[in-house]
């Protein structure tokens, strides 16, 4: 009984030793996505372009040490956040760590750049994420890029009388204030502005509140399951207006929401079909392994997560550790790569480039309205 | 007009309330059991119900299950969570955190299983119509009064009239002499979660129909629960049911004279004047020390 205690134990302490003498130490991808509480669908969302990215890095060898996800749980709150990047800075060592909301990020960056871990956004759009940290960088375009497109489209389709729900929190803030300046320079009129808490769910009176300020178009910038509740809480309640928004709104349960029908929406401009031998594989593996097709917030956190292979592959060929400071390094050194959607190029504060598109829900199935 | 369809809309989402805060009111009066997990009844209910309707079952038969499960876990989370903590004189705050870790779990089941996205039963009875200039109404808006006023009937019926109601009454005001006459207070203990779980049933089901569903819905549920026993006076029934409509009038008819992000917050001042000037709530009675 003794013995066969002690083999197990002896088996225990060998296992480990015995990884790290075939693959060394694993690089710590860490990940503070919300996965639980109502904006759990982003976590589910974000992880799975993480995890097919780290698929294709070990099957293609990219790296000579392994990959090891550790995902801590946000809720997209910004305490649950600092709590979990302390961790995966202090206890996992993570070399890299992937964030998303633009409270969340605002939060751990100090945490971040004070341990120089590199922090990569791929969900949050307000536009104050670009230059947080020079170790904070993005891959996708943030608010400020997205209304740059959608206003003047907005003017074309004469919605110009514009009310905005925006949801009590940094990105609604940024949202409120980019409205405030661009709209009356592209011709428009904020008629309304109607701040609402992250946890309010009765939005009739928000909807009476709107009808009063006779807008063309009632823009929305919450995220979450909020989204859906706005949405349904205005056209339940006699809004009729077409309806516009960002980003967030690339979502399966507003797709299938019924009353989300006609909404407009922008985000990054994305060809699956007509890419580059990464897009289409990226594509057909996503909808092989998870079995519905990719969205853009799969691809921006794949495209994050690759771009710690090529950096960490650049280093490791240069016999250079993997550290923040090198990283950055690499990325500035390079800046252009080639990610899921073509080629893709990063400014001096890490943030990544791309063409903005606008989308509408039409039966059930994100159509591309211009491009 | 405004103010009119504030208030209209405040009596819907209140009517909700009250029938949520009353079922709670029920077990927390009745068996001094602070039920965290009543919103994860609620959850569990509209989940349910939400899954028989997407996938073409009758309303009523969705509606039968809601009650069913809602009733069941309430049963469940007393005679395999409460009774074994009480039974090793665990004290309330142990009760406390026994059901809120319930409630984390239903919350995260609910998720892997139904996905973790925002979720709502299309309706008609949901879509508002101009009934005046100004005033839009839904049919819903009718639906949850009559439900509302006829289970609140129902229930004080019950409560004044039948046997188990009585003694229901009794067990609320003194445990021990429940013994004294012979009855069992474990079983009035079952009766008082499965009628308060039930009643979170028929909310949790109109709440799918409007505002939708999301798997940690039931904190907000608890949130308002809780505040409306507060507000309402610990132990009175038609407190709660008047303190939950009273709440849910509160957070919509602000909006009339203040941003919407106020809404929430007006539930809670309501709370705080009561705690500061009245903690005994509307119909509780001031205890003597």
């Amino acid at each position: 009984m003794r013995l066969s205690r002690r083999a197990l134990l002896g088996s225990a302490i060998a296992a480990p030793t015995l990884a790290r003498a075939q693959g060394g130490d694993p690089y710590v991808i860490g990940t503070l996505f919300p996965l639980s509480g109502p904006n759990a669908e982003y976590g589910k969302v974000f992880t799975e372009g993480v995890q097919l990215a780290m698929q294709h890095a070990q099957s293609e060898g990219m790296l000579r040490r392994p990959l090891r996800l550790q995902a801590e749980d946000t809720q997209a709150l910004p305490q649950q956040a600092v709590v979990g990047m302390t961790k995966l800075v202090n206890v996992d060592r993570a070399s890299y760590v992937m964030v998303g909301f633009t409270a969340v990020s605002k939060a751990v960056a100090p945490v971040g750049d004070r341990a120089k871990t590199v922090m990569v956004n791929g969900g949050a759009v307000g536009p104050d994420l670009a230059g947080l940290s020079p170790y904070f960088w993005n891959t996708i375009p943030l608010a400020h890029l997205e209304t740059r497109e959608m206003l003047p489209f907005m003017m074309r389709r004469n919605l110009k009388r514009v009310a905005l729900v925006y949801v009590d929190d940094p990105l609604g803030d940024a949202i409120l204030g980019i409205l405030r300046n661009d709209l009356p320079r592209a011709g428009g009129q904020l008629v309304g502005s109607f701040s609402v808490p992250r946890t309010a769910q009765q939005f009739g009176p928000v909807a009476a509140r709107i009808r009063q300020t006779r807008p063309d178009t009632v823009y929305i910038a919450s995220f979450g399951a909020q989204q859906g509740q706005i949405i349904k809480g205005l056209r339940d309640n006699g809004v009729t207006v077409p309806l516009t928004s960002y980003s967030a709104m690339n979502l399966e349960s507003i797709r299938n929401l019924a009353e989300a029908e006609g909404l407009l929406f922008t985000s990054q401009q994305t060809d699956f079909a007509a890419g580059d031998e990464l897009t289409r594989r990226y594509a057909a593996d996503f909808k092989a392994r998870f079995g519905s097709d990719p969205g853009t917030y799969n691809t921006n956190y794949y495209n994050a997560t690759r771009l710690f292979c090529l950096l960490a592959q650049k280093l490791e060929r240069e016999n250079k550790e993997v550290n923040g400071d090198t990283l950055r390094a690499a990325l500035l050194e390079q800046k252009e790569f080639d990610l899921v959607g073509g080629r893709a190029s990063f400014d001096e504060q890490g943030s990544m480039t791309a063409a903005i598109q606008i989308n509408e829900v039409r039966g059930g199935r994100v159509n591309t309205v211009t491009g | 007009m405004l103010f009119l369809q504030l208030l209209l809309g405040g009596l819907q989402t209140g009517a909700l309330y009250a029938l949520t805060a009353c079922g709670f009111a029920l077990i927390f009066g009745a068996t001094k059991v602070f039920h965290f997990a009543h919103g994860a009844s609620f959850t569990l209910a509209g989940y349910l119900f939400l899954l028989m309707w997407n996938n073409g079952y009758p309303a009523w038969l969705g509606v039968l299950a809601a009650i069913l499960v809602a009733t069941g876990f309430g049963v469940a989370m007393e005679r395999f969570v409460y009774r074994p903590i009480q039974r090793h004189e665990g004290g309330f705050f142990t009760v406390f955190v026994a059901a809120f870790g319930v409630s984390l779990v239903v919350q995260n089941l609910v998720g892997m299983w139904a996905g973790r996205g925002f979720v709502v039963a299309d309706s008609t009875l949901s879509r508002a119509t101009e009934v005046l200039p100004e005033v839009f109404l839904a049919p819903v808006f009718w639906v949850s009064l009559a439900v509302a006023a006829v289970l609140f009937l129902a229930l004080g019926l019950f409560l004044t009239r039948h046997p188990a109601g009585v003694a229901l009454r009794a067990l609320a005001q003194n445990s021990d002499l429940i013994r004294a006459y012979g009855l069992s207070s474990h079983r009035l203990s079952l009766l008082a979660f499965a009628l308060g779980s039930a009643l979170a049933a028929p909310a949790a089901v109109l709440t799918a129909i409007t505002t939708g569903m999301n798997e940690a819905v039931g904190h907000h549920v608890m949130l308002i629960s809780m505040a409306a026993t507060i507000v309402g006076g610990v132990g009175s029934l038609k407190g709660a049911a008047l303190a939950g409509l009273s709440l849910g009038v509160a957070e919509s008819v602000v909006l009339n004279f203040a941003d919407p992000q106020w809404a929430e917050a007006a539930s809670f001042v309501v709370l705080f004047g009561f705690i500061l000037f009245r903690p005994s709530g509307l119909f509780g009675h001031a205890v003597a020390r």
